[in-house]
Formats: structure tokens, C-alpha cells, sequence
């Protein structure tokens, strides 16, 4: 007999980079088949291709065993094939009805909204959500937020439910709630995909689950004949580790103790975490995104204060100083979102690389600054970054994403750091680049500096680093030591999630 | 890359990824000459005859001794409230009390006069620094509200327009009035509290003051560090403050220059213009400067040039109110048809427009 959903072969790349290789994967009605796989493994991917976001170079997709060439959004709707995104896709000042109509489109405004709000009133009864369907976007939770999108979706039709990492928006008692639903939708016929990185729930909810890791799909095996430890391994797989040379580390440069920091909806994300990185060393912190790294590379930055804790620098205190004293006693940052803390878009290369040292005089006086001198500085550092294609006049906003990194290395990585946070500095590079971001890591390594490399690419840890952490739920779960067991780190990064 | 487009019906629209400087210039130009064209159709709608238009607008603004020497009086303290809405834009505080802090310049100098301070030669010299401590005052609450408190300058230095206006009426029908005056104001200024005239119409040292001011905004804006500084905290403040630059201080500093360029206004119209403070010292220049600086986009040399134009706008405005009887709203309604044309010429900046067959 047909699946209900089979996907065979799919191929998608990005400028060259391959999202998806030949991807499998089949799903039958009535079932929860939760979708499994690291950052990046071609989960969300996959999902896209199906709900018709991502035309594929390159595949074949049949419901019930009829072939279809997927055109777009619609066409997938109309094929009752709908997605809950991980950020929602709703207008804030409307109500829910709205909402639910915009997307199912009515003939008239008046009667549109009765008949949609009768039918999410009966929606709701069904699946046990509590929806008034006059309130407005803006005045509700997450949680519901995530209700009014699953019956946004259920309204037009859907059989196949994708759901992108729905639990991570929500508390515990959300999440188990939300799991119960989709169990019950299930057992209506709907097949539900649940994309997540989390184990606990595929175990506990899921029928089947597939694993993709690298764009491919690794297996597809049933919930209850399989263990957390089983589908870690699958999810981490056993790339082979390179044999650079480790460093010699040195003294403690950089020391963390007990850091808690808040994130800026009032959530504590990291909570007390300490780490110690030393001189010469690469300390690679590995860890599920969203598990604390952004507030506490900010934390590192000095953008955001900690609630609790202390930053030690060469053994004096630099929790409370200005992100000005900090890169005075070599702290550096390559930061993960570019585009916030980076480099300011709107303004030229050379402009960008004189930012952090404006403040020294280095670029003509202490009162005033010299063009030319910046010209000259920037210049010399397109060349020794070999970043072509751009002029130190280039507005930032027009370079590819490896040369806007290398810049800010160019100009994070100028005189003798002490301390280099680097955080996902090869998200979204393609292999030269990161070639290049890694060597450039290794080089101010060996000369001395304290490296903490935040990533959620698991390879890139392990390939670079004299220390993995693992950070889980905001705290350091484990270290290991060069070279550090794969399996082992995976099952840090995966477990109690 | 996905190229990114949009058709509709035989309209495609391209997103631009850059545009040259000349085409960017043409569009602007464009989009003014637009503007100039509906406000002369509404001048002619008035009752104007196309020709007294370019005879009110151009020749005896412009190619008028007389004319020209009004033109050049009223330069001066737009190109101070121009400078004074650049300044602060640039750093992204949106300064719309221009016209308290001028009207609290304008206080400044004539406390001066008011309280008689200090031996007569110096109070010329006083009442200048008083204009500029006026300004930076009345912008100095908004400023602390907004870099501590998080509150809103807009409304902030918007209501702290009409807080200086009304303290202006109590002083003027109390303290400070001029009891042999006719209508409600302070008592002339002495000959010594006066702007030198140079010699030709009204025009006073007042326009040397200003345009000193637009060669020294020129300078930190484009060559000194704190200019620098400014940039990085208009473009990006997150990456501004992980850079090391001390974005508050930056911002206060900015924000300080930016009212005291207002108040330096208001010190000029006292004591240059009008030998006094009236209840209309400070009426319209406010709004003037917000647009002088969009229409500039913040360059201080542009505002230079701008704020003549305006200028001219102004004069030729005030004939045409006192020969054809229309009201003075005209001139601020083609102001703003000039402004709305420029922001509509953005579309044309942001994407590429073709017809497609």
C-alpha cells in the first residue's frame, strides 16, 4: 500500500551549499512521526519543500501514492498539506478570526467572520483549546498564539500537519498540553510531523521517528523500539575528527563563575555557568541552540548585564565594565548576528573596521580623524584577509556573508587580543570561508589568546577545540578533553532537553 | 540570491541593491520639481497669475537688492534650526522641540536685558552664551528622560514646545511687559544688546554666527571623532556600544549641540530681528528645521543651501500674503507638498519601476 506521504531523493542547495542530499522521507496517516536532526541537519528544510516555501532541485513527492509537483504555498494548502512555523506568521492588531481568514480566504467581510468564528469555536471545543476568536493577537500568550496557528491551518483543510519546534516557544506544562492535542489529532487521522531537536518528546509522543542529519535522512525507526542514547548517535553521527595541532595553553585567561543572565523577556537562560579558558587554548562550547549562548556571548560583550556572577580577565574583575575597557584589555568579539552587534550596514568597510578603535586615537588624533589613515589601515587589512571584491569606500551591506565575517575577524583579531569570543562564526559560510574563519581562530590561538568558540555546528567544536563544554539549560553539563567523544558530547547537548 | 520582484499587472518592481549618487540626485531633483509644479497649480487656483508667481518668487526674492537682503536675514536662523534638527537626527533622537529651545534661547538673551547683568559692552557676548545655556536647558530634560528613563522624545520635546510658549505668554502679560508697549512684549533692547547691522537691509553679524556654525557642524559631523562616533550610533547603537563607543555619552553630547544650535536661533531673532521678545519670536521655526534637515538628509552643507531656498520660500511667501490677501498656511502647505513629494521619490530610490509589454 501507498504512504500517505512519500519524499525521495529531494535535493535543495543555497548559493552551492547543500540544505538537502537526497533526502527520504514517508509518512502514514493517523501517525505522529516526529522529524529529528541537529541545527542545520535539513529538518525545517525538508518541511519547506513539502508545504511548497522551497521549490527542490531536484526530487519526487506523492500523496497516497499520486505523484504531485508542488507549485507553491497554495498548491501545497490545497493539498491539504499545512505548517505551524516556528515564528508565527500572524498580524498583531487583529483578532483571531482575522487571522484565520486572511488565510482562508471568505467572500464577504461580514459573514466571513461568522463563519470563521463558528468554525474556530467548534474547532476549539473538539481539541480542548480555549479561543475567543473577537480577541486581538497582541493580547494573548505565546501558548495561544500557537493554537490560533495550528486551527489557522486545520481551517484550510490540512490531513498533514507539519509542526516547526512548537514546544520550544512554550513552559513544560504548555508543551505537554500542546503534545496531548496533537496525539488526539492524530488519533482523528491527521498526520502530524513534529519537527524538534528534542528527544524526551519523540520518545514519549511520537509513533515513528526519522532522523536527518547533513541534509540526508539517517533512518527512520519506531518510537517505541528505540532509546534516547540510539537516536543521539544517530543525530551527531561519527564524522571523523581533523588532527590539527592542539594548543599549548598557557594560564587562565578567561574565567567565568556562577553567571546568570536574564534574556529580555525576563527568562533566566543562563544560570550559573562557569567555565575557565586559558592562554593558547581553544575552549569550544557545544550546545542546542536557544540552551543560553546569545545572552552569554552578550554577557561577554558587555551588552547585557548578568543578574549574578563574575567575569575574571587575567585575574581582575571585568564584570561591570564598559564594552570601551573591555576591548582595552583585549576582549574581542566576533559576534553570531552580525548584523546587531557586527558591523553597521549602512556605513563603508572602512568605516566598520575603525569602529572599535576610533577611541584610541589610532585613526588620526584623539579630537580628530584622519580618512586617509583609515584608508590606508583598511586597505592593508582587505589584503590580508583576502577580502576581495570590495573597496574600503563599499558600503558593509553589500558584501557576501564571508567577506562581511572576515572583516569583522580583520578588525576583532588587529593587535594582541587576550580574549576572543566567537560565536557561530561560520553560520551560513560557505567552505572556503570557513577555511579561512577557522584558520584565523587557530592563528590567534597560537599567539597566545583565550578562545571561546559558542557553536551549534557540533563538527566545528570538535574540529577546533582543545576543551569541549556542553552547555545545557544554561549551565555547563560537561567537559571533555581534545579529543572528545562524540557521542559523548552529543548526549550532554541532548540530554534532560 | 533570489532576485526579488514584484509584478503588478504590467508594473514589475525590482529591488535595488545599490544606486548610483547622480541617479539618487535626479530622483530628489525630480520629485522637488513635482512639488514646485502642484503648489504653482495651486497658487494659479488661488487667483495667481502664473507670471506674478515667478515675478514674486524669483525676481524680488532673488534678483531684488531689497528682496534678496530679506532672503539673507531669514537664512540665518533657519540654518540654525536646520543644523540643530540634523545634529540630532543623526543620532537618532528625534528632536521636535526645535521651537521651545529656540523660543528658550531667545529667553536666554533677554534675561540680559531683563536683570541687566554684567558692565553694557559684555552683555552683547552674554546674551549669546545665554541663548545657547536657554537651548541646551530646554533639551536637557527630554534628554535625560529619554537616555535614563526610556521616554519617548517625540512627545517629550513636542509638548515642551507649548510648556515655553505659554511660560513666554505669562512673562509677557506679567513680569517682563512693556507697559508703553502696544501689543504684549518686552521692552526694546539697548543699542549695545543689539546685532550689529552690516550695512545692507536688516541683515546683522547674525548671519556670519550661523554660518560659523555650519562650517564647525560640518567639521565634527565629518571629521572629528565624536562625528565618527555619531555615525556608528545613528546606523547601529547595538554594534556602536559592543564596538566600545560610549553610545549615551554620544548621544547626550549630541542632543546638547542640537539644542544649543536651537537656542542660538532664538538669540539671533531677539536680538538681530526683532530687539525684543514677542510672542512670535519662535512661531513656525521649529517644523522649518525638520525640514530643512529631511530634505538635506542631515548634511550639514546641504543644510546650508536647503535653509537659503526656504528662505526664499519665506519672503516670496510673505509678498504674496500681503499683495493677493492669501493666507499665511499657504506657505507651509507648499512646504509640505515639497516634502511629500521627496518622501514619495524614496519608492523610486528603493526599487526599480518597468513597464513590462
Amino acid at each position: 500500500m501507498a504512504h500517505a506521504l512519500q519524499m525521495t531523493d529531494i535535493v535543495k542547495s543555497f548559493d552551492g551549499r547543500m540544505a538537502l542530499d537526497r533526502a527520504e522521507f514517508a509518512a502514514e496517516w493517523g501517525e505522529v512521526h516526529g522529524l529529528l536532526g541537529e541545527n542545520g541537519a535539513g529538518k525545517t528544510s525538508l518541511m519547506n519543500v513539502l508545504c511548497g516555501l522551497y521549490r527542490p532541485d531536484a526530487g519526487r513527492m506523492s500523496i497516497d501514492g499520486v505523484e504531485h509537483r508542488i507549485e507553491g504555498p497554495s498548491h501545497a494548502r490545497a493539498l491539504g498539506i499545512g505548517m505551524v512555523h516556528q515564528h508565527f506568521k500572524l498580524v498583531q492588531p487583529f483578532t483571531i478570526a482575522e487571522n484565520v481568514m486572511l488565510a482562508n480566504p471568505q467572500t464577504s467581510w461580514r459573514k466571513g467572520i461568522a463563519t470563521v468564528s463558528e468554525g474556530i469555536a467548534r474547532l476549539s471545543d473538539e481539541l480542548g483549546f480555549e479561543i475567543d476568536p473577537a480577541a486581538r493577537i497582541d493580547r494573548i500568550s505565546v501558548a495561544e498564539q500557537q493554537r490560533v496557528e495550528i486551527i489557522k491551518v486545520l481551517m484550510g483543510g490540512a490531513r498533514l500537519l507539519i509542526l516547526d519546534e512548537p514546544t520550544s516557544v512554550l513552559t513544560d506544562e504548555e508543551a505537554a498540553r500542546l503534545l496531548r492535542t496533537i496525539q488526539a489529532l492524530a488519533r482523528r487521522g491527521t498526520c502530524v510531523i513534529l519537527i524538534t531537536h528534542k528527544l524526551r518528546e519523540v520518545l514519549a509522543h511520537a509513533d515513528r521517528v526519522t532522523v536527518m542529519r547533513g541534509g540526508r535522512t539517517v533512518a527512520t525507526v519506531d518510537a517505541s523500539s528505540t532509546s534516547a542514547p540510539d537516536l543521539a548517535r544517530m543525530m551527531v553521527g561519527d564524522a571523523p575528527v581533523d588532527d590539527t595541532e592542539p594548543g599549548q595553553s598557557g594560564p587562565v585567561r578567561l574565567q567565568i563563575s556562577d553567571l546568570t543572565a536574564r534574556r529580555d523577556d525576563g527568562v533566566s537562560t543562563v544560570r550559573g555557568l562557569s567555565l575557565t579558558v586559558c592562554s593558547g587554548q581553544i575552549y569550544g562550547l557545544a550546545g542546542v541552540g536557544g540552551n543560553g549562548q546569545t545572552e552569554l556571548a552578550e554577557v561577554l560583550m558587555g551588552v547585557r548585564a548578568p543578574e549574578v556572577g563574575r567575569i575574571g580577565l587575567d585575574g581582575s574583575d571585568i564584570t561591570a565594565l564598559h564594552p570601551k575597557r573591555r576591548r582595552a584589555l583585549g576582549v574581542r568579539n566576533v559576534p553570531a548576528d552580525r548584523s546587531a552587534y557586527g558591523l553597521a550596514q549602512e556605513l563603508s568597510v572602512g568605516d566598520n573596521y575603525a569602529s572599535t578603535r576610533l577611541g584610541s586615537g589610532a585613526f588620526g588624533t584623539m579630537a580628530w580623524v584622519s580618512r586617509r589613515t583609515i584608508g590606508a589601515r583598511a586597505n592593508a587589512a582587505l589584503e590580508d584577509f583576502e577580502i576581495q571584491g570590495a573597496t574600503v569606500d563599499t558600503s558593509v551591506r553589500l558584501l557576501s556573508g564571508g567577506n562581511a565575517q572576515k572583516l569583522v575577524l580583520a578588525r576583532e583579531l588587529h593587535g594582541e587580543p587576550a580574549v576572543i569570543v566567537a560565536h557561530s562564526p561560520t553560520h551560513g559560510l560557505d567552505v572556503r570561508a570557513c577555511a579561512a574563519v577557522h584558520d584565523h581562530l587557530r592563528a590567534a590561538r597560537d599567539a597566545g589568546a583565550a578562545v571561546l568558540l559558542i557553536s551549534e555546528d557540533l563538527d566545528e567544536v570538535l574540529n577546533l577545540s582543545d576543551v569541549v563544554g556542553v552547555i545545557n539549560r544554561g549551565a555547563i553539563v560537561g567537559e571533555l578533553a581534545r579529543p572528545a567523544d562524540r557521542h559523548r558530547v552529543g548526549e550532554l547537548m541532548l540530554g534532560h532537553a | 540570491m533570489p532576485s526579488r520582484t514584484l509584478a503588478i499587472g504590467r508594473i514589475s518592481l525590482e529591488v535595488r541593491q545599490g544606486i548610483e549618487f547622480w541617479l539618487h540626485g535626479l530622483i530628489v531633483l525630480a520629485s522637488i520639481a513635482v512639488g514646485l509644479g502642484i503648489s504653482v497649480l495651486l497658487l494659479v487656483v488661488s487667483g495667481i497669475d502664473v507670471s506674478n508667481i515667478f515675478e514674486e518668487f524669483i525676481v524680488f526674492t532673488f534678483f531684488d537688492s531689497a528682496g534678496l537682503a530679506d532672503v539673507l536675514l531669514e537664512w540665518a536662523p533657519l540654518i540654525l534650526v536646520g543644523l540643530s534638527a540634523a545634529v540630532a537626527f543623526r543620532v537618532q533622537f528625534w528632536n521636535i522641540g526645535i521651537e521651545g529651545q529656540f523660543v528658550w534661547g531667545a529667553i536666554g538673551a533677554t534675561v540680559v536685558m531683563i536683570y541687566d547683568i554684567g558692565p553694557s559692552w559684555i552683555q552683547i557676548y552674554l546674551m549669546f552664551l545665554g541663548g545657547i545655556i536657554g537651548g541646551m536647558a530646554w533639551i536637557a530634560v527630554p534628554a535625560f528622560l529619554r537616555l535614563r528613563l526610556q521616554v519617548n522624545e517625540i512627545i517629550s520635546t513636542l509638548l515642551l514646545n507649548y510648556v515655553a510658549a505659554l511660560f513666554v505668554l505669562n512673562q509677557l502679560f506679567g513680569a517682563w511687559q512693556d507697559p508703553a508697549a502696544v501689543y504684549y512684549k518686552t521692552a526694546q533692547f539697548a543699542a549695545y544688546q543689539r546685532l550689529p547691522l552690516i550695512g545692507w537691509g536688516q541683515i546683522h553679524v547674525g548671519l556670519f554666527i550661523a554660518l560659523a556654525a555650519a562650517l564647525i557642524v560640518w567639521l565634527v559631523t565629518e571629521r572629528s571623532r565624536f562625528g565618527a562616533y555619531m555615525k556608528f550610533v545613528g546606523s547601529n547603537p547595538g554594534m556602536a556600544l559592543a564596538s566600545g563607543i560610549p553610545v549615551t555619552l554620544t548621544i547626550l553630547a549630541a542632543v546638547m549641540l542640537s539644542g544649543s544650535l536651537s537656542g542660538l536661533g532664538g538669540y539671533l531673532v531677539a536680538s538681530g530681528q526683532e530687539y525684543a521678545l514677542t510672542i512670535y519670536v519662535a512661531i513656525g521655526y521649529g517644523f522649518s528645521g525638520i525640514v530643512i534637515a529631511f530634505l538635506s538628509r542631515n548634511n550639514p552643507a546641504a543644510v546650508v543651501v536647503v535653509s537659503f531656498l526656504m528662505a526664499g520660500l519665506y519672503v516670496g511667501g510673505e509678498s504674496i500674503q500681503v499683495f493677493y490677501g492669501l493666507p499665511e498656511a499657504l506657505i507651509g502647505l507648499i512646504q509640505s507638498i515639497i516634502v511629500i513629494c521627496v518622501v514619495g521619490s524614496e519608492f523610486f530610490v528603493r526599487y526599480r519601476v518597468r513597464w513590462m509589454r
